[in-house]
């Protein structure tokens, strides 16, 4: 059922990609992985230029920004980029759990809404809640 | 006195109290005599006594000592040389008198120039008058013995009042004698409390040093409270008596009693100060109070009692307020000392904490995110494996029947029904599984991906037992921004997911923006909120409140973080910003610790401070900085 639905998700995390990856592809998600701010927006541009464009990236805000400079508004920065190119693409930023304050200020940017990390559980949901809302 | 020893001349000594006279006398005798002058009585006695004159002229009214008194003292002390009185008392009798008292001769006053040389001269040739009724000398005797009475008289008085002089001095004596005994027993008892700097030491010392040394039963230090309003019994010796009460410990500031006189008064208060009803109430007790004075601020007073009706002296006051004085400077030392000891501990909390707060911060931030993974792998591991076991129970109910009675085939059984009793229910575990591909299956469920979730929970495990190593990592960029506090705090309280029956918020209306770093201040109160929850784990009454509001200094908000938790004993208050170092590891995960807190907030510009009572709950205060322009 979610087989045609393409995600992005941008993490320097290692093992929080793979966790969240992994969560995805068990609900059906076809997911592409990134480690960065530049990496993420180097597979949205390659998808966009093979005619298969992402339905929803999800990205932390905490890595390595366009630069490769580790910044903690690396995510606002993809985000901004993202939808200048795609201003109707869905976003969830993720954040940590004391850092709330800086996905409101995603949220404010446009993103769809912010996950906690470690609340993988909720992922599912609000990832059905914003492709289909 | 002049005398003139050039030349054998007939001494003539004239006694007279008129200098005009003596000087008359002089001139009209002078050319044939040596006159010797003496201006009183005794002058004239003691002139006639050494220089033996040939002839003496007395005027018989002088004060003190008279004419007729010198006339019979130079008599018989020198009974051969002529005495004659020259006088201007015209009275009757007056030659009689002067006869009487031991005179040779009378001359009547003003002198006659003319006559008076051979006048002179015929009572040094041996002119004698002789008095002829020897009543006069009768009566002369008379008014002598009256004098001399009178003289006795005198003398007695003086005699007696010098008597009463002495016994005063001695009294005097006496009393500054007690009163340099008071004043040695003030520095004794000041040099027994000047080196103590522990406060409770040094009242208990003074109470046992003054009863030591000045004697009294009873001695009792009242120290104001924060109110002002009422003197608190801090030491006492000599039992509950001091107050006049049985157990009370502290009494009002007000016109009641003894102490609340000399600390509104500032001066010493003693029985005679008050009603006697209300100082003594009928004890048999003499007590004194006096104030205890710093600088220009009253703190408290030293009481004393000694038991018997024995009134205070002004000397009993002057001594013990000298020591009252002192008292109350090294009351004040030792305060000075506690709160330099407070500061220095201030201090020392600050650096101490400056290179680790931040560093915590980071290594908790760290936790958190590498605890993220392990939730959802533990959930995917739980499903896999009551995927696993349910598909197998499936197959269970189409092999054999005699395969069921295989021991691995009742174990399997078994884990499914417990996997049933677990609310994993087949139906839905199975949901999605069912008419799926076997390649799409293998995407879904497979040993390995169990394997890898094993594997991101002990990588999260690991990383997050490595903590020690994050903590001297490079310190988190700050970034100082005005800050909306309701925001910040509202934020917090929702990420914090707080049921919403527990906390309230007071914001004042004009609240103004604070300066801070909004991740690291979103910590503090994170880290507070968390304390304030733990400490209600379990409490019937769960009311957290977070109250912002300008301080009252200037430039300053504060955001007080109000628990109804199990509270702070007091002895543990001074601790709790410690407690980084003596929970170390047990609370990894859980907060920043009280210590970091207050670094964050202190390079802030602001400071926190805790107010705690056991049962009741804890109030930490942030004052924050308001944010300029």
């Amino acid at each position: 059922m979610n087989d045609e639905v393409r995600i992005l998700l941008v993490d320097d995390e290692p093992l929080v990609l793979r966790s969240m990856e992994k969560t995805l592809l068990r609900a059906g998600f076809d997911v592409e992985t990134a480690d960065s701010a530049g990496a993420g927006l180097a597979a949205f541009e390659a998808a966009r230029d093979a005619g298969e464009p992402f339905h929803l990236a999800i990205l932390d805000l905490h890595m390595p920004d366009l630069e490769g400079q580790d910044s903690p508004d690396a995510g606002l920065e993809l985000l901004r980029v993202l939808l200048q190119a795609d201003t109707d693409l869905p976003i969830i930023v993720l954040t940590a759990y004391d850092e709330v304050g800086r996905a409101k200020e995603a949220i404010r940017l446009g993103a769809r809404a912010y996950l906690v990390k470690g609340r993988e559980a909720e992922l599912l949901e609000l990832v059905n809640e914003v492709i289909n809302p | 006195m002049a005398m003139d020893h050039s030349s054998p001349r007939p001494k003539v000594l004239c006694i007279d109290d008129t200098p005009e006279v003596c000087l008359l006398v002089r001139r009209l005798l002078s050319s044939h005599f040596q006159v010797l002058e003496a201006h009183d009585g005794l002058e004239g006695i003691e002139v006639a006594q050494e220089a033996q004159p040939d002839l003496v002229l007395v005027d018989l009214h002088m004060p003190h000592l008279t004419g007729y008194e010198v006339a019979t003292r130079l008599k018989s002390l020198m009974p051969h040389v002529p005495i004659v009185a020259l006088t201007a008392d015209t009275t009757p009798n007056v030659r009689e008198r002067a006869l009487a008292s031991g005179c040779d001769g009378y001359l009547a006053k003003p002198i006659d120039p003319d006559r008076f040389l051979d006048q002179v001269r015929t009572y040094l040739a041996g002119e004698r008058e002789e008095l002829e009724d020897e009543s006069y000398r009768q009566a002369y005797l008379e008014t002598l013995v009256a004098r001399l009475e009178e003289k006795v008289r005198e003398l007695t008085q003086t005699l007696e009042q010098n008597a009463e002089l002495n016994e005063q001095n001695l009294r005097l004596l006496k009393q500054t004698r007690r009163y340099a005994r008071l004043l040695e027993a003030g520095a004794r008892v000041s040099r027994t409390i000047t080196a103590i700097l522990d406060l409770e030491a040094l009242l208990q010392a003074t109470v046992e040093a003054v009863g030591r040394e000045f004697g009294f039963p009873l001695v009792g230090i009242f120290l104001l409270d924060e109110t002002g309003e009422w003197a608190v019994l801090r030491a006492g010796r000599g039992g509950s008596g001091v107050l006049g009460g049985d157990g009370g410990e502290r009494v009002g500031v007000d016109g009641t009693t003894m102490v609340g006189m000399a600390i509104l008064q500032r001066r010493p208060i003693t029985p005679a100060d008050v009603e006697p009803e209300a100082s003594l109430r009928g004890r048999p007790q003499a007590g004194m109070a006096l104030p205890l004075i710093v600088g220009d601020r009253v703190i408290g007073a030293l009481t004393v009692q000694r038991v018997g009706p024995a009134a205070f002296g002004n000397e009993d006051v002057a001594a013990l307020q000298i020591v009252a004085d002192q008292l109350a400077v090294s009351i004040g030392n030792a305060r000075l000392l506690k709160d330099l000891e407070r500061a220095h501990q201030e201090l020392m909390r600050a650096r101490t904490y400056e290179a680790i707060a931040t560093a915590t911060g980071e290594a908790i931030h760290w936790v958190g995110n590498k605890a993220a993974p392990i939730p959802g792998s533990v959930a995917r591991i739980g499903e896999d494996l009551a995927r696993y076991l349910h598909l197998a129970g499936a197959l269970l109910e189409v092999v054999p029947p005699m395969l069921r009675e295989h021991p691995f085939a009742q174990l399997l059984a078994e884990a499914v029904e417990e996997l049933e009793a677990l609310g994993f229910h087949r139906e839905a575990v199975l949901e999605g599984l069912e008419g799926r591909s076997l390649a799409r299956l293998r995407r879904m469920l497979s040993v390995s991906s169990i394997f890898e979730d094993l594997e991101i929970i002990e990588k999260s495990a690991q990383a997050i037992l490595n903590i020690k190593e994050d903590l001297i990592g490079p310190a988190r960029r700050r970034k100082p921004e005005p800050l909306s506090l309701p925001d910040l705090l509202r934020e917090t309280v929702a990420s914090m997911g707080i049921p919403d029956e527990i906390v309230q918020t007071r914001f004042a209306d004009d609240l103004p923006l604070v300066q801070g770093d909004r991740i690291q201040l979103s910590r503090v109160f994170v880290n507070l909120i968390k304390n304030a929850m733990e400490a209600m784990e379990g409490r019937e009454e769960k009311r957290l409140l977070l109250w912002a509001r300008p301080a009252e200094e200037p430039g300053f908000v504060v955001v007080d973080v109000v628990d109804s938790g199990v509270g702070i004993p007091a002895e543990q208050l001074d601790k709790i910003w410690m407690a980084f170092y003596t929970t170390k590891g047990d609370r990894g995960g859980t907060g920043l610790g009280l210590p970091a807190c207050a670094q964050i907030v202190n390079q802030m510009g602001g400071r926190i401070t805790v107010q705690s009572e056991v049962g009741v709950g804890t109030t930490f205060s942030v004052f924050l900085p308001v944010a300029t322009s």
